[in-house]
């Protein structure tokens, strides 16, 4: 039987076993489908007659004496009187009709202070002898202080009103809002009758008459409400609706004792995770889907994008939604398989919920980052994970798509859930965590009962490729914006410094720390004398093949002028720097760091797992990840494929890292006249930047290439070579 | 014929020193036969059993199977082994019927031929009656035949039965200690664990004593008696562990 119908069998056993759990329905449909849009329209409806409440009731305003209370009083009368007379349409339907707003109570306060302005509630006026004490104790709501003698319809002159009120109150915010609306129009009119006295016109005291006009449609207001309220949903409910069955199918599972029974059917540890894995996965996208309808549902057949937009139309934004799910399938895998990992380790359910809520807040956290306004997705932003999902959505919601981003996010994205799963399968099978009696669970990350290995875990290559994937990223960041680093050779020392770091030290001391054989774990042993040939071939031609690539993808994906500018740039400076130093910089470091960790640390980590080939494919696809570019991400992983390919065949990272430190330090050279540029021209290979490439040189390149990976593929499986599993030593007491 | 050669287990402490759960025992069970593991509680029979089933990899020494070593290719092998575990493990939400298709899925039996041995399972271990419930709804004594259902679905050569009458009545006690016997009648190999000592008696062709971790001793029942002078295999069992000193004294 195969891995994929075991994994098949496994899966639709568990989907039909949690599903007939109500706990499960619950969580993923009873929730989404009932409980939030009845949550999200009650409280909008909540807020709406809230604030109409509120608009009707009578206030308190506090002067100072008599006088202003008598003067305030006529104004405010008079303003009731005219207001009536108009009978405009907003006297009769008082501020309530679409007074909520999306950010809850603070939008409900400035649509019911707006709605008040132009139709005001009633007022008491008071006199007190401090209005602001008066307004802090709650006697009166807003306070008015007038200052000089308001003018008559015939006077001139001018008086100073002061509008006291306490922002944290609603009721004062209200008020005030209403006395600044009389005030005004009383002021309008008595400006008016002025101009009319000196037979004036408005344009005479509004020089500059300025209008706000908001030229956003309302396709992308509605985008905008949307982004700012589905996105997080959205990760919350993948998570949620994915929590109880990974601990059923784990913790739960053990818990009820089946797990042993399980066990001992022929059936590999990572095809029972894997299949679990799918359901998981599973539950969580039909979660998060289940809630993108209920919230499109909620929004756009039950009238609640009336209210969030305050009774404008709300167009839902549809051609953002096969987007939007897209993007929740690695985030699914990714909390499916983090949500794995965590149970593997708890032996009961309540164990599992404590160990769950950690996961939750780091999930969170990053999300909370994603919504914060002016969040853009460049930065560290655009590989965090989560957070780079959610401003993914609320841009998509927007009708922002960039390419470029979209890849970036999907692949890291999903490099993350790839280490997720590879580590959700290694705990899983742990005899430790398996069976109480094993020994303490403390004892799988103790170095003392590592077993000896020859190559490293998938799950450790996963959890190392990961880490330093975002690492280097985020050190890159800060080089970039160091202003000590950031330009010249300390730039190009800190970048180096870096990846020898990153790709070298660091997997030299996770294999130590694993007790993995550093000589096998790197792929460190000599070759065999055609492997040699075979990386001079590659070496020779990759790099024109790689300049063939570039010109065709420019007709079809051309690169960000912004971008192209700053390669050019960064080109430009590199011709100021030395040719051999460039050399060390741009292709020996990267040669001997990147061989070391893709094809030697990684590559060994992930054959055990995935095979041969399927290891070639995943590390080759890292590397081109790795490059951070979707401009590079083509052409970096096919030169991955190749390497690793040499790798692969001859069990050796040497041979790859001849090829790619000739394909780098030829790249580098050959358009330098003092560098390799001369002997290019002199042999007819055409050194201008934006020269046409021949055919005959990429005939002739694509012909030596194949000749390499003909010589790689007939390798002969070298004497003493790795093997393919880890060897066992007994422990030492 | 299952193989049991030095075999170890190690369990690592949180101090760092490992505790050794089985100490190099060597033992094998014959076709036809059923072999007896006894041993007082912490002894080491689970771990033992968790070895020889494929769930525990060894420290140090070998689980054969007709001469392959199961941790060379323990899916396949662990297709030739039932196993019966202590605690009667069951999906709940699953009925019988449901849970024993998918173990025939997962042993790879072709669903035609699942459906008889789960047809036949139903008709030896009565069955019947509740095969369509839900197991989260049956009794002790059901769940268990239900779990030896499962052991027996593929047909192994080879069946490891931990406990396997614990908590059971006497009628489907006596139904399992049938099925035991007629199936090391049809040429199986039976490693029973069980502190029931009169099934062992009753049962077993040879016993296996487990101590600490130890195969202290191991022979026929009359091998037993004659070299513990003692008639009751209780009584032979407890001088054997150290333990026949009475507990009460005046």
């Amino acid at each position: 039987m195969s891995r994929f119908s075991r994994i098949n069998i496994i899966w639709r056993k568990e989907l039909k076993d949690t599903i007939r759990d109500r706990r499960t329905l619950i969580a993923m449909v009873l929730v989404p489908m009932v409980l939030y849009p009845a949550l999200m329209i009650g409280s909008l409806q909540a807020v709406e007659m809230q604030v109409s409440f509120l608009v009707t009731e009578e206030y308190k305003i506090g002067v100072l004496d008599e006088r202003a209370q008598a003067w305030l009083r006529s104004v405010i009368d008079r303003d009731r009187a005219l207001l009536r007379a108009a009978s405009e349409p907003a006297a009769t339907e008082p501020a309530a009709g679409g007074a909520a707003s999306a950010s809850g109570r603070r939008g409900a306060e400035q649509s019911a202070r707006a709605g008040v302005r132009e139709n005001p509630p009633n007022y008491v006026i008071q006199i007190v002898n401090d209005v602001n004490a008066a307004i802090i104790r709650g006697e009166v709501h807003v306070g008015v202080l007038v200052d000089g003698v308001p003018p008559g319809p015939d006077e001139d002159g001018s008086a100073r009103i002061t509008v006291a009120y306490d922002d944290a109150e609603i009721r004062s915010q209200i008020a005030s809002a209403g006395v600044a609306g009389i005030l005004e129009r009383a002021n309008q009119r008595l400006l008016d009758e002025r101009l009319k006295r000196w037979r004036l016109n408005l344009q005479f005291v509004q020089p500059l008459a300025l209008f706000e006009q908001n030229v956003a449609s309302s396709e992308r207001l509605a985008g905008s409400v949307l982004g700012q309220i589905v996105p997080l949903i959205l990760v919350l409910m993948t998570m949620t609706g994915a929590i109880y069955p990974a601990i059923d199918l784990t913790a739960g599972e053990r818990e009820r004792g089946t797990l042993e029974t399980l066990m001992v059917a022929p059936v590999p540890t990572v095809d029972l995770i894997a299949g679990k894995f799918v359901v998981v996965t599973m539950i969580g996208l039909l979660s998060a889907a289940l809630n993108l309808a209920s919230v499109g549902g909620t929004i756009y057949l039950g009238g609640a994008g009336s209210l969030l937009t305050q009774g404008s139309a709300f167009p839902f934004p549809f051609h953002a939604l096969p987007w939007i799910l897209l993007l929740m399938v690695p985030l699914a895998v990714l909390f499916s398989a983090a949500l794995l990992a965590v149970c593997s380790f708890a032996r009961s359910f309540k164990e599992a919920q404590n160990y769950v809520l950690p996961v939750m807040m780091a999930a969170i956290i990053p999300g909370v980052v994603g919504i914060l306004p002016g969040t853009r997705l460049e930065g560290p932003i655009i590989i965090m994970p989560v957070a780079n999902i959610v401003v993914l959505a609320r841009d998509l919601f927007l009708s922002k798509f960039d390419f470029n981003a979209i890849l970036l996010v999907l692949l890291s994205t999903s490099l993350y859930a790839g280490a997720a799963v590879a580590i959700a399968a290694k705990l899983f099978g742990q005899e430790a965590v398996l069976f109480a009696d094993s020994g303490s669970v403390a004892t799988v990350f103790d170095r003392r009962f590592f077993r000896v290995r020859s190559e490293p875990s998938a799950a450790a290559a996963m959890l190392v490729l990961a880490l330093v994937y975002s690492l280097n990223f985020y050190l890159q960041q800060a080089i970039a914006r160091s202003p000590w680093l950031s330009t010249g050779i300390p730039y190009l020392n800190a970048i180096a410094l870096t990846l020898i770091v990153l790709l070298a030290v660091g997997p030299w001391f996770a294999a130590r720390y694993m007790r993995v054989d550093a000589m096998t774990a790197f792929a460190l042993q000599a070759p065999p004398a055609r492997a040699w040939l075979s990386a001079v071939c590659l070496g020779a031609s990759t790099w024109i093949l790689a300049l063939a690539w570039w010109q065709w993808q420019q007709g079809w994906l051309p690169m960000d002028p912004n971008l192209r500018e700053a390669i050019e740039r960064q080109t430009a400076w590199f011709g100021s720097v030395p040719p051999w130093t460039l050399v060390f910089f741009l292709a020996l470091v990267p040669a001997f760091t990147e061989e070391l960790f893709f094809r030697g640390y990684v590559l060994s980590g992930m054959r055990g797992s995935v095979g041969k080939w399927g290891a070639v494919l995943l590390v080759s696809l890292a590397f081109g990840l790795f490059h951070y570019s979707a401009y590079r991400l083509g052409m970096t992983t096919l030169l991955g494929l190749l390497l690793a390919l040499l790798a692969v065949q001859y069990r050796s990272i040497w041979p790859g890292m001849l090829a790619h430190l000739m394909h780098n330090t030829i790249s580098t050279l050959a358009g330098r006249e003092d560098g390799l540029a001369p002997l290019m021209r002199s042999i007819g290979f055409p050194t201008a930047a934006d020269a046409e490439l021949p055919a005959a040189w990429v005939g002739g390149a694509a012909a030596l290439a194949a000749i390499g990976v003909a010589i790689a593929l007939t390798a002969r499986r070298a004497p003493g070579s790795i093997n393919p599993s880890p060897t066992r030593t007994l422990p030492s007491a | 014929m299952l193989e049991a050669r030095e075999l170890t287990k190690l369990f690592p402490q949180p101090d760092g020193t490992h505790k050794a759960a089985v100490d190099h025992v060597t033992f094998v069970v014959r076709p036809g036969e059923v072999y007896g593991l006894l041993g007082p509680n912490g002894a080491g029979k689970t771990t033992t059993l968790r070895m020889l089933s494929g769930l525990l990899r060894p420290s140090a020494g070998r689980v054969l199977l007709n001469d392959v070593d199961i941790t060379a290719e323990p899916e396949r092998i662990k297709r030739h082994i039932g196993y019966l575990t202590a605690n009667t493990g069951l999906y709940a939400r699953l009925t019988p019927v449901e849970m024993l298709e998918y173990f025939a899925a997962l042993y790879g039996l072709p669903a035609e031929r699942a459906r008889e041995q789960i047809a036949r399972m139903s008709a030896w271990l009565g069955m019947g009656s509740f095969l369509k419930l839900r197991c989260g709804a049956l009794s002790t004594g059901q769940k268990q035949r239900v779990s030896i259902a499962r052991a027996l679905l593929a047909d192994p050569p080879i069946l490891i039965l931990d406990e396997p009458t614990l908590g059971l009545d006497v009628l489907s006690n006596r139904l399992i200690l049938e099925l035991m016997r007629t199936q090391a009648a049809a040429g199986k190999a039976i490693l029973l664990s069980t502190h029931a000592l009169d099934e062992i008696e009753t049962l077993c062709r040879r016993i296996g004593l487990i101590h600490r971790g130890r195969l202290i001793a191991e022979g026929t029942l009359e091998e037993l008696r004659a070299r513990t002078g003692r008639e009751r295999l209780s009584e032979a069992f407890l001088q054997l562990v150290g333990a026949d000193e009475p507990v009460f004294t005046n």
